[in-house]
């Protein structure tokens, strides 16, 4: 295997898919990446198994092949290349050479046999959908995913589609993220529960720009293509909690409130509150105004902040951390909370736009 | 030494449970000291918990150990008389030692059942610390009744080292320029910190004394040691010199997890019954939770088996802490119905652990609400404190033979309450 390629591409190569290398694997090989020529592009390959990431790079190929080359060494080595154009050549016993201008790096590498073969995801029609939408949905939801592994299912997200209608769905029991959209191309009814850190990696990768990726979901896979960069996820596999019986319809409480002016209050509260130990931060719904307050050793925080009040007065507390990590995706102007009671949910949407729902889970406060 | 220092005193009742219960008896009207005759204090045999919990010097003279059987006790010295064990009591005599103790000072650490650490006030010179630990054992034995072995030193290590060299009813002091005199030629199993398994391997290394092991290169130490905890060996060594640097810790040390166990006096072969002895012990986990005003979000359950005595366990971690009982209860039942292999058990265990302060509870979508059943165990809680533990018992254990709450230092009496306060 010989090819020629610059320092920069390839670079950029190696970053998109060492997110997916294992830091330690039982198979040595899954922490390298696998470097393959394909006609005349160069594929590189990182993977852990549960996630595995292919991007693709032009190079000049004076011979095919593969080899696996050891992840970290690989990046460090190419990062601290001159921005010039390098020859990599597989020599005997899996020995590679970099030259580059004046330098030369000899590596031990592994054979690509070593390398585990990536699932085949069967050709499906894959579902096209807008990648701005795609990263508001990952960005909007996956935070709230469960952490401990008490429900695994729920260490993932539900990605649901219905004709034009998609929805990602994350949930811990503490709190819920529900983001809805609308795709250009409509699509057979599906869901699928993908891991929250894979989702995490495809939110990374993904560049801004307006092009649509195309998912296609196997049983035990789903592929995220974006033409150059191919992401193949392994899913969840079980039943998701029935979320829609969770959110609540109706409501004896409703608030509407500026949600700049709002963050910026449960932000000073939540300064103090999380130098204590429950991280607490209590409401006083009123009629035209909602108190917040927090204390803790080291001081308190009194925010009072205008609202539209409809129906009853309330007082409930809350988890700053999960009250601040709802608002800070929600990039509406206003939004509205529905509450029932003080030890019952709380509902949060955008005033103008029902795409977004949060369910928040109040903490009960004995005396 | 001939400049004040800061003076710690370990304070250590000799044979404390035998010692409480021949001051308990003479106090009303008992003729005979059984501290003075072949006597201990052991298990009853009946529900299986017969084993030698402390014993007289009489008793000792015999052979009988600390740990052995009871039967095993009657072999090697056939008139000695045995006593089953009083928790409350033992509870009792344990409060007022402190009590006494914190007349002198305001820094007392209470160490177990039996033992308490305390600083003088003060700085001391070494007679003055001498005379104060002798009038500390005085006014013990003259308002308690039972004797105390005190330890002086200048840390709570030596301290305690200390206290072991002369029983009864003794001061000895071990400040720093005596350890290598009185403390090096001791085994080194007699110092703190060294357990069997520790003592086993340091003999292996023909490390015999505490001496020994002061002369021993720290990295072998560390390296010997690296599995415990990181800096054990480290620290035995600084031991063996004589070095430790805590403070008496007045309040306990926070709460990592409240658990309960106890042995059946049958075997239990059934679902039912094995879930009502879980109940039972839900009973006493759930209230040592409510008195601490914690609650967790791990639950246990251990199952010891009948015939080899192996015990194993199984344990969930929940959405939303709990402190119910009910609760408890119900994740024990759940836990132990995914465990059982179905063998005879011997005996079952609960505990609570991941805790935090029950004043506030994050509510989960996905957990039921306890909220009803908790102000039922408000309301229980507050009748036994009044009343009680056997005030109020759940109806299924009414003639069950079983008891409505189990596990605690009272195994034997069923006082659940005393293990919370240590």
């Amino acid at each position: 295997m010989k090819f020629t390629c610059s320092q920069k591409k390839f670079l950029e190569s190696i970053l998109t898919v060492q997110s997916a290398v294992s830091t330690r694997s039982n198979i040595p090989a899954l922490e390298g990446i696998l470097i393959e020529t394909e006609n005349d592009v160069l594929k590189l390959v990182g993977s852990n198994l549960n996630l595995s990431i292919e991007s693709h790079t032009s190079a000049t190929i004076q011979k095919e092949g593969s080899i696996v080359v050891p992840a970290r060494l690989l990046t460090e080595i190419v990062r601290k290349l001159p921005d010039a154009e390098f020859e990599f050549t597989v020599l005997a016993n899996n020995n590679v050479k970099i030259t580059c201008l004046n330098s030369i790096v000899t590596l031990q590498c592994f054979s690509a046999d070593e390398y585990p073969a990536l699932p085949d995801i069967a050709e499906s029609q894959p579902i096209e959908i807008n990648k701005t939408l795609l990263i508001d949905m990952i960005r909007q939801t996956t935070f709230a995913v469960a952490v401990d592994e008490a429900r695994p299912i729920l260490t993932g997200a539900l990605l649901e589609i219905d004709g034009k209608d998609v929805a990602m769905v994350c949930l811990d029991g503490y709190r819920l993220a529900l983001r809805r959209g609308v795709m250009d191309t409509p699509h057979d009814s599906v869901r699928v529960i993908i891991p929250g850190k894979s989702l995490g990696e495809i939110a990374k990768i993904l560049p801004e720009d307006d092009r649509k990726v195309s998912i296609t979901i196997s049983e035990r896979h789903v592929l995220f293509d974006l033409g150059y960069t191919r992401i193949i996820s392994r899913v969840l596999e079980g039943e998701y909690i029935n979320y829609s019986q969770i959110i609540p319809e109706d409501y004896k409480t409703r608030v509407k409130v500026d949600t700049r002016i709002l963050t910026s209050s449960m932000e000073r509260a939540s300064l103090i509150a999380r130098e204590g130990k429950n991280n607490l931060i209590r409401l006083n719904i009123q009629d035209q105004k909602m108190l917040i307050t927090s204390n803790s050793e080291v001081g308190q925080v009194y925010e009072e902040v205008p609202i539209l009040l409809e129906g009853e007065e309330l007082e409930i507390a809350f988890n700053a951390r999960y009250f601040m990590e709802m608002l800070k995706v929600i990039d509406d102007p206003e939004i509205c909370l529905d509450f029932t009671t003080n030890v019952s949910p709380c509902v949060v949407r955008p005033i103008n736009d029902h795409h977004y729902t949060h369910l928040l889970l109040p903490v009960r406060i004995y005396s | 030494m001939n400049r004040k220092e800061r003076i710690i005193l370990h304070i250590d009742v000799n044979s404390a449970f035998l010692s409480f219960e021949a001051v308990h008896r003479l106090q009303h009207g008992a003729t005979v000291d059984v501290r003075k005759i072949p006597s201990a204090v052991a298990g009853s045999q009946a529900t299986r918990h017969g084993i030698i919990l402390a014993k007289s010097l009489p008793a000792k003279a015999y052979g009988v150990k600390t740990g052995e059987a009871s039967w095993e006790a009657k072999q090697k010295c056939p008139g000695i008389v045995l006593i089953p064990p009083d928790y409350p009591l033992y509870m009792c005599c344990h409060r007022a030692l402190v009590r006494l103790l914190k007349d002198y000072s305001d820094k007392v650490q209470v160490f177990s059942i039996d033992e308490c650490f305390m600083e003088a006030p003060g700085m001391l010179m070494k007679e003055e610390s001498i005379r104060f630990a002798h009038r500390i054992r005085e006014h013990v034995r003259q308002e308690l009744g039972f004797t105390v072995s005190v330890g002086v030193s200048t840390n709570k290590l030596l301290a305690k080292m200390g206290s072991e060299l002369k029983k009864p009813d003794a001061v000895s002091t071990l400040f720093p320029p005596e350890v290598g005199k009185k403390m090096w030629p001791l085994p080194v199993e007699d110092l703190y910190g060294v357990g069997r398994a520790a003592a086993a391997k340091l003999h292996r290394y023909e490390i015999h004394t505490i001496g020994d092991l002061a002369e021993t290169d720290v990295k072998l130490l560390s390296y010997l040691f690296k599995s415990y905890s990181r800096d054990h060996g480290q620290m035995l060594w600084e031991y063996a010199h004589g070095v430790e640097r805590s403070d008496i810790m007045t309040s306990g040390p926070p709460t990592k997890s409240i658990g309960n166990s106890c042995t059946v006096h049958f075997d239990v072969e059934d679902r039912e019954t094995a879930h009502a002895v879980l109940l039972s012990l839900a009973e006493t986990v759930g209230m040592r939770l409510r008195l601490a005003n914690l609650c967790g979000r791990v639950i246990g359950v251990s199952i010891r088996k009948s015939g080899d005595l192996v015990t194993y366990s199984h344990q969930v971690k929940i959405q939303s802490s709990i402190d119910c009982t009910d609760a408890i209860y119900e994740y024990c039942r759940r836990l132990f119905d995914a465990a059982w292999k179905g063998e005879p058990i011997r005996g079952l265990g609960v505990w609570v652990n991941d805790l935090s302060s029950s004043g506030y509870i994050q509510l989960s979508a996905l957990e039921k609400d306890w909220d009803e059943k908790k102000k039922v165990d408000r309301t229980v809680d507050a009748i036994r404190a009044k009343y009680g533990p056997f005030s109020i018992v759940r109806g299924n254990f009414v003639q069950s033979g079983l008891a409505p709450l189990a596990g605690g230092a009272g195994g034997d009496a069923g006082f659940p309450v005393m293990t919370s306060i240590l």
